[in-house]
């Protein structure tokens, strides 16, 4: 039997939960599970990384009541300018391993002059590091200071931070994930230019990493909320060495410079450093479970962004 | 004797002869341990170690705490940084700070400034000149003595 699991419409953060609870749900009795994406009418790019996590856990749990390797399913979108885009954007490219896909998929290369700063890039290794921050400084450097109005001196902060939301996988996920960034005009509260970094994983998330050094200190607060808080919060590391946790901590001071939010969703917890134009909460609990971690960073057009 | 080292140059030697950024904790120990070894063989003694990030690109936090914070808190020799960029300020100065360490970095008229953790800077300053390893310039400035 193959269980559903509906991509959102309008598949990103603020879907995503719902998302996690369908795929909660279908993963339960190990069946084989099928992506509906057919009727997806935009994704962010964290709902496309997020999707590819799904896809990794699906495959990772060995799908399949016999415990085959069986690839989940996953339906295209059948709108050509949303199939158009999730092809731009470097998805298919990642997703023809990790899904078996139904529906045609246009043959096109990843973005090499759009918004799209960064297409979906898969992060296993520090070298796999050293080429997203490689690629995207020239590219964002453009983008930073002409559209976002950001001091040209920022774009090392944003190469910077990007490589530490990408390192927190090689460290910490115990499996690969993927990174994306781009540029777009973001509606929601803003109405202004942002760019968006996207950063997730299926691996062990911020609890069980931190579990071994962290969840005595916390007692009978421990779990994932906790992990998120001392990861984000209190800047500790599961390793023992005294500069580790310098990562998030450094990620945490551009945006408080650039008035940028963060969020970090891991397990059945989310954490945010929400600024004033976001009207975001700073944690919610009781999430419905989804593997590994998974990192929004959205930097604003400056200037008037106080609501 | 002053040493001096060439962070590109041990880049693209031990890591990568592509990039030219210094990002993840693997690139900063594998340079950090090769300027230690440099630092190790040099055939003189070494009173102070120039470590020059001219042509680094960008520097992310976890590599200025593997290569600055740890070759500060191994101190075989005084440490001057040179070719820093604001960019690379802006990841060497909160490391250090979060460590109470600081370190000396070169501008490029060769006045000397010292970043880092207050308390830490200023007791830098003063034991360079205890040393005589740097006097005050006319201009309030301080400047290495040493060629």
């Amino acid at each position: 039997m193959t269980r559903l699991v509906e991509v959102p419409a309008q598949f990103d953060d603020r879907s995503f939960d719902q998302f996690a609870s369908a795929f909660a749900a279908a993963t339960k009795d190990g069946e084989r599970l099928l992506f509906d994406a057919h009727a997806a009418e935009w994704a962010s790019p964290y709902g496309l990384v997020g999707l590819l996590a799904a896809g990794q856990a699906a495959r990772g749990a060995g799908a399949g009541s016999a415990g085959s390797a069986e690839r989940p399913l996953l339906t295209a979108p059948t709108q050509a300018d949303v199939l158009t885009y999730w092809t731009r954007a470097g998805f298919f490219r990642e997703g023809a391993e990790l899904f078996e896909i139904h529906g045609k998929v246009p043959r096109l290369r990843s973005a090499e002059e759009s918004d799209v700063l960064l297409p979906v890039t898969p992060v296993r290794a520090a070298e796999d590091v050293h080429a997203v921050v490689s690629n995207i400084q020239q590219r964002a450097s453009a983008i930073l200071a002409s559209e976002l109005g950001l001091d040209p001196k920022a774009t090392m902060g944003f190469a910077m931070a990007l490589s530490e939301a990408c390192q927190n996988i090689v460290e910490h996920a115990g499996t690969g994930g993927w990174v994306a960034v781009q540029a777009y005009h973001w509606r929601r509260k803003l109405a202004k230019r942002v760019v968006v970094i996207a950063v997730a994983d299926a691996g062990v998330g911020f609890r069980h990493s931190l579990e071994p050094t962290q969840s005595k200190r916390f007692g009978t607060r421990w779990g994932d909320a906790a992990a998120l808080e001392a990861a984000l919060i209190q800047g500790v590391s599961r390793f023992r060495d005294p500069g580790r946790g310098q990562g998030l901590a450094g990620i945490r001071r551009y945006l408080a410079r650039w008035d940028g939010k963060i969020a970090i969703r891991s397990g059945t917890a989310r954490i945010a450093i929400v600024p004033q134009w976001d009207d975001d909460v700073p944690l919610k609990e009781g999430l419905p479970a989804f593997p590994g971690a998974q990192v929004l960073i959205i930097i604003p057009e400056q200037g008037s962004t106080k609501r | 004797m002053i040493q001096h080292i060439d962070v590109h140059a041990v880049l693209q030697e031990s890591v990568s002869g592509i990039y030219t950024d210094l990002v993840t904790r693997p690139t900063g120990r594998v340079v950090r341990e090769c300027i230690e070894r440099a630092m190790a063989t040099a055939t003189e003694t070494v009173a102070v170690a120039r470590i020059d990030f001219t042509r680094v690109g960008c520097i992310d936090y976890s590599c200025a705490d593997e290569i600055v914070a740890k070759l500060l808190r191994s101190r075989p020799s005084v440490l001057v940084l040179m070719g820093i960029s604001d960019g690379h300020r802006e990841a060497i100065e909160p490391v250090l700070a979060g460590h109470r360490l600081a370190v000396l970095i070169e501008r490029p008229d060769g006045t000397l400034e010292a970043v880092g953790a207050p308390d830490a800077a200023a007791a830098l300053l003063d034991e360079l000149v205890a040393r005589r390893l740097a006097v005050r310039t006319p201009g309030g400035t301080l400047a290495l003595t040493l060629a």
